[in-house]
C-alpha cells in the first residue's frame, strides 16, 4: 500500500512582531519555522500503516522552497520512504491543494494522509481541498484508523464534545489526522543523519490563483482586559453558568 | 520583551543617605567562603551581581577586628590596609557596573571563636556563646567599651578608603551591638544595661561615631533583628527594636531589618520546607510604619509581582535578597527584560548556607552551577563560548538534574545536535519524586527551569518515555555520548557504617522498602509500625519518617549516627524538623546499627556497645535509607562489554558520564557535574576537569 | 447576490452555529436563504428572523456523510449561484466544504470571526499565527465565496420571519465514506490537552482537603479538572494535570480559572483558550490581562453557588 502524507512547515510567532512594508504579511525574521504538530501524527499513523501490513511506501510531500526540506527530512528520519517537495510560491489551502495533487494524480496512492490543520494557518482545509480537486472521498478529523489490504478502512471522527463519528470508507482516501491519534517515534541520530543524505525530489507547480487574498495584516488591539462580573457569589456564579453553556453548545 | 509596567516601580532609584541607587535590588550581606583573603574570587563574585543588575552589592559580615575572628567560618576583614586594597578590588569591579558597594563592619563578640587570631572577644556580660558552645568573652568595661567602638570607627574609615559607599554597624544575628540590646546577653547593671534605652546605648554612641568618622560622604545602614523569638529574654518588636528605630532613626540612612538570633537563624534564612518567600515582610512593615528612612530586607524573593507589592504595599522600600541572588546573579535584568522564565529560581534548599556552616567551603548552589566558579574557572551564568568540536551530536541518557544540566550547556554551546533521551514518561529523575516528600515541592524548580530552556533551545530535542539499551546507545548515531542514569538506594541494607549488607534486608520482600520503592512506584507500606534505616544522614530518612507519620504510621527513626539528619543542622532545617518529629511522634534512635531484620522486627546493636547486646525493635515494615549506589550498569556495559573500539566502530567518539551514576552526591554536585563536562566538552581530556585557580601564595625562586 | 447559510444537524438536533450563521448572513446585503442538507429536511425547524427563504436537501443518510453533503453543496451552488456561502467551522464542515470550493473554483476563508462589505465584496476577519495576528482578507476576482464561520462569535437568530420553502433534488450518488455508528469516548488517562472544558486550580487552594469538593464540581460542570504548577510541586496533583510552560499546553473552549494568578509560566499553557474565566481575590492579579472574563471574588464561595446551580 502506498501513502502520501501531505507535510507542512509551518511558521510561528514569538513574543514580537512587526509587519512587511506592504503590511500583508509578518516580517520573515520574525517567524521560526518547524514542521506541523499535525503532520508529526500523520507521519507516524502512515508509518504505523505501513508496519501493520508488513509492506508498502509512505512518501512525504510538502509545498514550498528550499527551507522546507527541513520538514521532509524529518519525516525521512522518522522513517519515510520518499520525499517529494514541489517549488511554489503557493500559500492558501486551494493553491496547496492543487501542488499537491499534481504528484497525488502521479503517485496514485491508496491513502493521502494531512493533518487536521496547520498551526499558522488554521484553515483546515488543504486536505478536503485535496480531494475535491482528484475527486477522492474525504474523512475529516480522524482519531483513530485501521486499514485492511481490501480496498476498505475505517476510522473515527473526534466531533464536537468528543463524541466519536466511526466511518467505513473506500480506498483511495483522503484522512485529516488529528493530534493524539499515536506517539510520533523520535528520529535517533543516525536517522536524521541518514536523512541529511537521502535525496529529495524536487518538482515545480505554479501557484495560480488563490483562494483569499490579504488585504491587511494588524496585531488586535488588546482589549481592557477581562470584562468584570460583579454582585454577590450567587451572581458570579450564575453568569460563569451562562458563559460556559453558551460557550460549549 | 518590554518590561511588564507592573514591575516599573523596581526600577525606580533611591536615595541612602548621600548615595543614589540606581534600582530597588540589593544584594544584601552574605557569606561566600572567599573574604578578603581570596580578593579576585570575592571581587568576581560579587561583580556578578553588578552585573546582572544589582544596585548594590554587599560583603559578607566583614570583621573589623581580630578580635571578630569566625574561623573556621570565614569572614571578610578590614583590619589593615592590605585588607583595604584587597576588599578595594571588589569596590572597582562593582562600581564599574554602576552599583553601589557596602561593607557589613562585624564584631562577633562571644560567637566568634577567634581561632586563628587567638584573641579574646568582648562581650556585654561573660557568658558562654550559645551557638560556639567553647567560647567565651571578656566582659567589656568602659575602656573595653571605648576600644570597640573605635574599632568600629576605624574600620569604617578603612571602608570608605577601599570604596565602600554604605557601612553597616551589624548587629542582626545576636552579633555585638544586638547582644547589647538584648537581655539574653546583656546583663549588665550600668547605664549600658537594664532599661531599652541603657541597652540601645551602646549601639547608638557607635552609630553616632561612625556616622560623624565617614557620615558625610558614605551611607549608614544598621541591621537589626526586630524579635528573636525568645520571649522577654529576647529582643522584642514592640519593647525593643521600633523604640531603638525611632531613637536612632535620624542617624541611619538604611535599615537592613531581620528576624530572629544566630542559634536559630533559619528562622531568618528560610529554608522552603517550611516556610513561602516573603516570611519577614510583617516585621519588615512595621519597622517602615515608624521609620523615616528607606527600610530594605530579605525574603527569598524570586516573584517579581510579590517584589513589586511590597513595595507598593509600604513593608519595602528596598528588595533585599541572598539565596536568590546567587541562584540567579542576572533576576534584576530578566525582570527588567520581561524575561520572567529565564529566571533561575532560589529553591531555598539553603545548600549554599551549608558550606558557610560547614565551615571553610567556598559557596555552591543547587540551581547555579556557576556560583563559586565565576573566577576560579570563569564561568558566567549567561554567557557560554561557542564549543570547539560543535559539529558533533550528543547523546546523552538520562534527564536527571546533571543530564539536564548538561544538554541544557551543551545547547547553548552550540553542539550541532544534543539528544536527551529519558526512560521514563517525565522528566527529573530522581527529581521526579523527591519534591513529593513534606515541604519539598519548591525544589521542582531544579527541573522546571530546565524544561523550559531546554524547550528554547533548537539543537536540543527531549526524548522521553524511551529507554535506551547499550546497542541502542552504540547505534544512536552520537558522535559524543554521556551517560547521565543516576543512583539508586541499596535494596540490601549496605551502609557506611559497617560497608556490609544487614542480613535478612531485602527490598524484594514486601516488608522492606527503599524510597524509590514508597514515593515512585507506589509499592504499599505495611501495617502500622515502621523503622526507618536512616545511615544516609540528610533528608530522605528524616522527610520519609514525616511523610509515613502524616500517614498515620507509628514510626521509628534510627541512625548509626549520634544525630538524625546531621547535615540539616547545616542548612538551618534541623530545629523545625525535629520540632515536627516530635509533634508527630516519631522515635528517634540514635547510635543504633541493624544487625539483623526479620519479618515483624528489625534487631539492632549501639554501635559503641562492645558487648553487642540487641534490642528488639516492632517493625511491621523497614525502610531502608542506608546509602546510594550508582547506576552505572549501563556505562559499564558500554565500556567493559561493547568497548571503546566497537563504540567508535559506531561512529562513537567519546563516552562520558556525569552525576550520580559516578558517584552519588548532593543535587547541587549532580547539576555541577553535568554543567562542568559541558563546559569542557572541547578541551583535550573531558573527563579530567581542567584545574582551577587557586589564590594562594606561591614561593618565586629569586628570594 | 445572495447568501446561502447551510445548516449543520447532529442526531437530530439542529447545531446552534446554524443561528449563528443566520445572524451574520445578515450582516450581508441580500436575501437569505437556509439549506437544510438531511434525510428528513422537514425535521429541522429554521424558521428564524432574516431568512427569507428554506431549501430542503433530501439526501439518503440519516447522518453527515461527506460525498453525499459534498455533492448536495455542489448541487446548491451551481444551481442558486449564492455570492456568498456560509457554513460553521465545524468538523463536518472541514469535511466537505473546501472540497467543493476548491472543485468550483470560488474563494474560501474558514475559522472566519469577522464580516465586512467593500463595495459589492465581501471582507472576512480571520486570525494567523497562532492567534497572534488578525488580517482583513477579500476575494478578487471571485464572484462566489465560501466561508465558514467560527461558532460562538455572532450570536443565535431568533425564530421568526416567514421564509418560504422550496426543495432542491439531488441525484442519489456514491457514498464512499458511510456513518457506521457514533461511540462516546472511553475515559482513559486524564488528558487535559483534550479536553473542550477545563475548570483549573491553582495556590488560592490553600488546602489539599479543598480539593475532592472542587474536584467533585468539575465533574458535575463536565469539566476536567486541571491545576497551575504549585500544587503540582507540593504534590497535590499529578503532573499530567498542569497547566503551564513546564507542564501542558492546552486550548479548551472554556477555561475557567479558580484561585490562579497568572504567572507567565502558566499563561504560557493557557492563554490561547476559547474563553477564559478567571476567579481571583486580588483584583490586580495578572490573569485577569488574559481572561475574558473576571470576577474578584473568594473561588470557595463562587464554587459554592457554582455547584447548587449543576
Amino acid at each position: 500500500m502506498k501513502v502520501v502524507v501531505c507535510v507542512k512547515q509551518v511558521a510561528a510567532l514569538g513574543d514580537e512582531v512587526e509587519f512587511t512594508a506592504d503590511g500583508r504579511d509578518v516580517d520573515p525574521d520574525f517567524l521560526e519555522h518547524a514542521l506541523n504538530e499535525w503532520d508529526a501524527y500523520s507521519t507516524e499513523a502512515a508509518l504505523r500503516i505501513r508496519e501493520a501490513l508488513g509492506s508498502g511506501e509512505v512518501v512525504a510531500v510538502t509545498v514550498g522552497g528550499g527551507k522546507t526540506e527541513a520538514v521532509l527530512r524529518r519525516c525521512l528520519a522518522m522513517g519515510a520512504d520518499r520525499g517529494v517537495r514541489i517549488e511554489s510560491p503557493a500559500a492558501d489551502p486551494f493553491a496547496i491543494a492543487r501542488a499537491l495533487a499534481s504528484v497525488v494524480e502521479r503517485e496514485r496512492p491508496e491513502l493521502v494522509l494531512c493533518g487536521v490543520q496547520s498551526s499558522d494557518s488554521v484553515q483546515a482545509a488543504t486536505g478536503a481541498a485535496l480531494a475535491g480537486l482528484l475527486d477522492l472521498p474525504c474523512v475529516a478529523v480522524v482519531t483513530k484508523v485501521d486499514v485492511g489490504g481490501d480496498g476498505r478502512g475505517s476510522a473515527h471522527r473526534e466531533l464536537e464534545g468528543g463524541l466519536l463519528d466511526v466511518v467505513d470508507f473506500d480506498l483511495p482516501a483522503v484522512l485529516t489526522i488529528q493530534t493524539g491519534i499515536n506517539e510520533p517515534r523520535y528520529a535517533t541520530l543516525r536517522a536524521i543523519k541518514q536523512a541529511e543524505q537521502q535525496e529529495i525530489e524536487v518538482l515545480s507547480c505554479p501557484a495560480g490563483e488563490p483562494a483569499y487574498s490579504v488585504r491587511r495584516m494588524f496585531v488586535p488591539v488588546r482589549g481592557e482586559g477581562a470584562e468584570m462580573l460583579s454582585g454577590s457569589p450567587a451572581q458570579i456564579a450564575a453568569r460563569i453558568a451562562e458563559i460556559v453553556n453558551e460557550r460549549l453548545a | 520583551m518590554p518590561r511588564d509596567p507592573k514591575h516599573d516601580i523596581l526600577f525606580e532609584p533611591i536615595k541612602i543617605g548621600p548615595k543614589t541607587m540606581k534600582n530597588r535590588f540589593y544584594q544584601i550581606p552574605h557569606c561566600n567562603g572567599y573574604g578578603s583573603e581570596k580578593p579576585f574570587n570575592q571581587a568576581y563574585f560579587r561583580a556578578m551581581k553588578a552585573e546582572g543588575g544589582y544596585g548594590a552589592v554587599c560583603t559578607e559580615y566583614c570583621s573589623i577586628s581580630p578580635e571578630s575572628d569566625d574561623t573556621h567560618r570565614i569572614s571578610a576583614r578590614l583590619w589593615d590596609d592590605d585588607d583595604v586594597k584587597n576588599l578595594g578590588l571588589m569596590c572597582d569591579m562593582v562600581h564599574e557596573q554602576g552599583a553601589l558597594t557596602a561593607a557589613e563592619l562585624w564584631y562577633g563578640g562571644p560567637h566568634a571563636p577567634c581561632m586563628e587570631s587567638r584573641a579574646v572577644p568582648r562581650g556585654p556580660s561573660q557568658i558562654p556563646s550559645d551557638f560556639e558552645h567553647l567560647t567565651y568573652c571578656k566582659e567589656m568595661d568602659k575602656d573595653d567599651i571605648r576600644a570597640v567602638q573605635k574599632m568600629y570607627v576605624d574600620a569604617a574609615k578603612r571602608a570608605r578608603r577601599a570604596g565602600f559607599d554604605i557601612v553597616y554597624v551589624y548587629g542582626s544575628h545576636s552579633y555585638l551591638p544586638q547582644q547589647f540590646l538584648t537581655p539574653y546577653y546583656n546583663k549588665r547593671t550600668d547605664e549600658y544595661g537594664g532599661s531599652i534605652e541603657n541597652r540601645a546605648r551602646f549601639w547608638r554612641e557607635t552609630i553616632e561615631q561612625v556616622k560623624e568618622a565617614v557620615g558625610d560622604d558614605t551611607a549608614i545602614a544598621v541591621r537589626m533583628s526586630t524579635d528573636m523569638f525568645m520571649g522577654e529574654a529576647g529582643t522584642q518588636l514592640e519593647r525593643d527594636c521600633l523604640p531603638f528605630v525611632e531613637l536612632v532613626d535620624e542617624l541611619v540612612d538604611v535599615w537592613d531589618i531581620n528576624v530572629s538570633g544566630i542559634s536559630e537563624w533559619g528562622e531568618d534564612a528560610t529554608p522552603s520546607r517550611f516556610y513561602p518567600a516573603g516570611r519577614l515582610l510583617p516585621w519588615q512593615a512595621a519597622v517602615k510604619a515608624v521609620s523615616k528612612k528607606p527600610v530594605l530586607g530579605v525574603g527569598r524573593f524570586t516573584n517579581p509581582d510579590m517584589m513589586a507589592d511590597a513595595i507598593r504595599a509600604g513593608q519595602l522600600d528596598i528588595i533585599a535578597t541572598c539565596r536568590p541572588s546567587i541562584a540567579d546573579p542576572f533576576l534584576p535584568m530578566k525582570i527588567d527584560e520581561g524575561r520572567l522564565d529565564d529566571i533561575r529560581e532560589c529553591i531555598g534548599c539553603n545548600v549554599c548556607i551549608s558550606r558557610w556552616e560547614i565551615g571553610g567551603p567556598p559557596i555552591i548552589c543547587t540551581q547555579n552551577a556557576t556560583a563559586g566558579e565565576e573566577y576560579r574557572r570563569g564561568w558566567h551564568p549567561e554567557k557560554f563560548t561557542h564549543a570547539e568540536n560543535s559539529d558533533n551530536d550528543v547523546l546523552i541518557v538520562g534527564a536527571g538534574p546533571a543530564g539536564m544540566e548538561c544538554a541544557m550547556v551543551l545547547g547553548k554551546r552550540g553542539m550541532r545536535r544534543v539528544h536527551l533521551v529519558e526512560a521514563e514518561a517525565e522528566l527529573g529523575g530522581g527529581m521526579r519524586w523527591i519534591p513529593q516528600l513534606p515541604g519539598l515541592g519548591e525544589w521542582a524548580r531544579v527541573v522546571n527551569y530546565r524544561k523550559i530552556q531546554l524547550d528554547k533551545l533548537k539543537n536540543v530535542e527531549v526524548i522521553s518515555g524511551t529507554r535506551l539499551d547499550a546497542k541502542g546507545i552504540a547505534e544512536y548515531g552520537a558522535e559524543i555520548v554521556i551517560v547521565a542514569t543516576g543512583s539508586y538506594w541499596a535494596t540490601n541494607g549496605l551502609n557506611g557504617c559497617t560497608h556490609d549488607t544487614v542480613p535478612g534486608a531485602d527490598a524484594a520482600l514486601p516488608y522492606c522498602l527503599t524510597p524509590e520503592q514508597i514515593m515512585d512506584e507506589g509499592k504499599p507500606v505495611p501495617g502500622s509500625r515502621v523503622v526507618i534505616v536512616d545511615n544516609d544522614g540528610y533528608f530522605m530518612g528524616i522527610s520519609l519518617a514525616e511523610r509515613l507519620a502524616l500517614e498515620g504510621k507509628k514510626v521509628t527513626l534510627m541512625t548509626h549516627l549520634g544525630h538524625v539528619a546531621p547535615y540539616m543542622h547545616f542548612t538551618l532545617e534541623a530545629p523545625n524538623q525535629h520540632r515536627k518529629l516530635h509533634k508527630l511522634g516519631i522515635e528517634t534512635v540514635t547510635y543504633h546499627q541493624p544487625s539483623r531484620i526479620e519479618e515483624g522486627r528489625l534487631v539492632a546493636t549501639h554501635v559503641y556497645d562492645e558487648e553487642g547486646h540487641e534490642r528488639s525493635f516492632d517493625a511491621d515494615a523497614v525502610v531502608l535509607v542506608t546509602q546510594r549506589r550508582s547506576n552505572e550498569a549501563l556505562f559499564r556495559q558500554l565500556k567493559d562489554e561493547t568497548g571503546l573500539d566497537a563504540l567508535r566502530a559506531e561512529g562513537v567518539e567519546a563516552l562520558y558520564r556525569v552525576g550520580d551514576c559516578v558517584a552519588p552526591r548532593l543535587i547541587a554536585d549532580a547539576v555541577f557535574d553535568g554543567h562542568r563536562l559541558a563546559r569542557e566538552i572541547d578541551s583535550d581530556d573531558p573527563e579530567t576537569p581542567l584545574p582551577f585557580k587557586r589564590e594562594r601564595h606561591v614561593v618565586s625562586a629569586a628570594v | 447576490m445572495s447568501v446561502l447559510v447551510v445548516a449543520e444537524h447532529l442526531r437530530g438536533k439542529l447545531r446552534d452555529v446554524t443561528r449563528e450563521l443566520v445572524t451574520a448572513a445578515g450582516e450581508l446585503p441580500g436575501p437569505v436563504a437556509v439549506a437544510v442538507i438531511a434525510k428528513d429536511p422537514a425535521a429541522f425547524d429554521v424558521r428564524l428572523a432574516g431568512v427569507d427563504e428554506i431549501v430542503h436537501v433530501a439526501v439518503d443518510c440519516e447522518e453527515f456523510e461527506s460525498d453525499v453533503y459534498r455533492a448536495a453543496l455542489e448541487a446548491l451552488i451551481r444551481e442558486r449561484r449564492p455570492g456568498v456561502t456560509l457554513l460553521g467551522f465545524t468538523v463536518n464542515s472541514m469535511g466537505y466544504a473546501p472540497a467543493v470550493a476548491a472543485k468550483l473554483g470560488l474563494g474560501f476563508a474558514s475559522d472566519v470571526h469577522g464580516l465586512a462589505q467593500s463595495g459589492d465584496a465581501v471582507v472576512a476577519t480571520r486570525s494567523f499565527y497562532g492567534a497572534k495576528v488578525q488580517a482583513e482578507v477579500d476575494f478578487p476576482g471571485r464572484e462566489q465565496v465560501v466561508l465558514l464561520l467560527r461558532p460562538t462569535v455572532w450570536p443565535q437568530a431568533e425564530n421568526g420571519g416567514g421564509a418560504s420553502t422550496t426543495s432542491l433534488p439531488v441525484p442519489a450518488g456514491a457514498s464512499r465514506a458511510r456513518h457506521r455508528s457514533f461511540e462516546e469516548q472511553p475515559p482513559g488517562d486524564v488528558d487535559i490537552t483534550t479536553a473542550d472544558f477545563l475548570l483549573s486550580v491553582g495556590r488560592g487552594v490553600e488546602d489539599k482537603d479543598s480539593l475532592p469538593e472542587l474536584a467533585a464540581l468539575a465533574e458535575k460542570m463536565g469539566a476536567v479538572l486541571s491545576v497551575s504548577r504549585p500544587l503540582v510541586d507540593a504534590g497535590w496533583m499529578p503532573s499530567a494535570r498542569q497547566v503551564g510552560q513546564s507542564g501542558k499546553t492546552v486550548k479548551p473552549k472554556v477555561y475557567l480559572a479558580l484561585g490562579i494568578s497568572g504567572a507567565v509560566q502558566h499563561l504560557a499553557g493557557m492563554k490561547t483558550s476559547g474563553t477564559i474565566i478567571a476567579v481571583n481575590t486580588d483584583p490586580e492579579a495578572a490573569i485577569f490581562g488574559t481572561a475574558h472574563y473576571g470576577a474578584v471574588a473568594d473561588l470557595f464561595d463562587v464554587a459554592e453557588e457554582l455547584d447548587k446551580l449543576y
